[in-house]
């Protein structure tokens, strides 16, 4: 169990927790920070001095409600839908891998790639908005034609962990995809 | 013989495709500033002179006056908002990052395999990205290069 202080591209900082189960298994946990209280404290507190404001000059008591329901749904949404807690890859040797990212309410999302699909784990450099990032994906090949790439599955795209992060977990991945492929 | 060279010299001057100056481009440019300052003092005198003055020499058919401020802020506009869209349109041309095209494309796949000859150089061709990752992130020396410059 290894923890080191990473960042991700904009600088917050993500931690990396890799757990070797056995010699052919390995997974890799990024985790982003969790939500901070004082950022909700001053959302909910913004929210609300605006929709006294408004209340204020129109003395319409729905804005009040309204608003009080519009932070809480919003919040609900944003814990269920957005706010990833940790995203994780599993690599088991000659079985295939396991990508799976859990929501801050607790949800799951997994998906599993057979090994004979994965030509290949690898850093690629893009262009993201308006900088150009690297992010580890996995290339998939589809049986038939073993040397064309069919498609490309990005991984790690919530926590967006930086270079030496994704070296670490590249070199791992390529020790066992070498071995057992 | 000296003809021939001259006809010769002449047409490779004018088959070569340049953006040096040269006298007809410098004509041409005039010609378009003379016009252009023209145009633009015929657009001031119909936006001046009253309308009673064009309908009585008989320009009846022009248009609203209101169109001589309208279109030169209508034209502003149109351009700032030009510039946002070229950026709106580039991003949403650029590949996102789940698509083949940041790892591949068309030329690349149909690339010919076949090896150089012996001492010779080897043909120009796209390295497959896997090979490009062990080479920078598993070779030692350039992995340490690589982190020293990160």
């Amino acid at each position: 169990m290894e923890d080191e202080a990473f960042t991700d591209i904009s600088g917050k900082p993500i931690s990396l927790d890799c757990q070797t189960h056995s010699s052919f298994c390995r997974e890799f946990i990024i985790s982003s920070p969790k939500v901070s209280m004082g950022k909700v404290m001053a959302y909910t507190c913004s929210v609300w001095l605006l929709a006294y404001a408004v209340f204020f000059f129109t003395q319409n008591t729905a804005v009040l409600s309204g608003a009080i329901l519009v932070t809480l749904i919003g919040m609900m949404l944003h814990i269920h839908f957005v706010k990833v807690d940790h995203e994780s890859l599993l690599v088991i040797g000659s079985l295939g891998i396991q990508v799976s990212s859990s929501y801050a309410s607790g949800r799951e999302i997994t998906t599993f790639i057979e090994m004979s699909k994965i030509k290949d784990i690898v850093i690629n450099e893009a262009i993201y908005m308006h900088q150009i990032i690297y992010y580890l994906c996995v290339l998939l090949k589809d049986p038939s034609e073993p040397d064309a790439v069919s498609s490309v599955v990005p991984l790690f795209q919530s926590s967006k962990p930086r270079l030496n992060c994704l070296v670490k977990v590249y070199k791992s991945c390529q020790e066992i995809l070498s071995k057992c492929q | 013989v000296v003809c021939y060279l001259l006809c010769g010299l002449h047409i490779f001057i004018m088959l070569e495709n340049s953006p040096s100056p040269l006298p007809e481009r410098a004509i041409y440019g005039f010609v378009l500033f003379l016009g252009s300052q023209f145009g633009f003092f015929l657009y001031c005198l119909w936006a001046f002179v009253p309308e009673d003055w064009l309908h009585s020499i008989g320009l009846s058919y022009w248009p609203q006056k209101y169109w001589a401020l309208a279109m030169p802020i209508y034209l502003l506009v149109a351009i700032t908002v030009c510039f946002i869209l070229l950026f709106g349109v580039n991003m949403s041309n650029t590949a996102p990052l789940d698509s083949v095209d940041n790892i591949t494309d068309v030329y690349a796949q149909g690339q010919s395999t076949e090896s150089s000859r012996n001492g010779g150089i080897p043909r120009l061709k796209d390295v497959s990205i896997s090979e490009v990752n062990k080479m920078f992130y598993l070779s030692p020396s350039i992995a340490e290069s690589t982190a020293r410059r990160n």
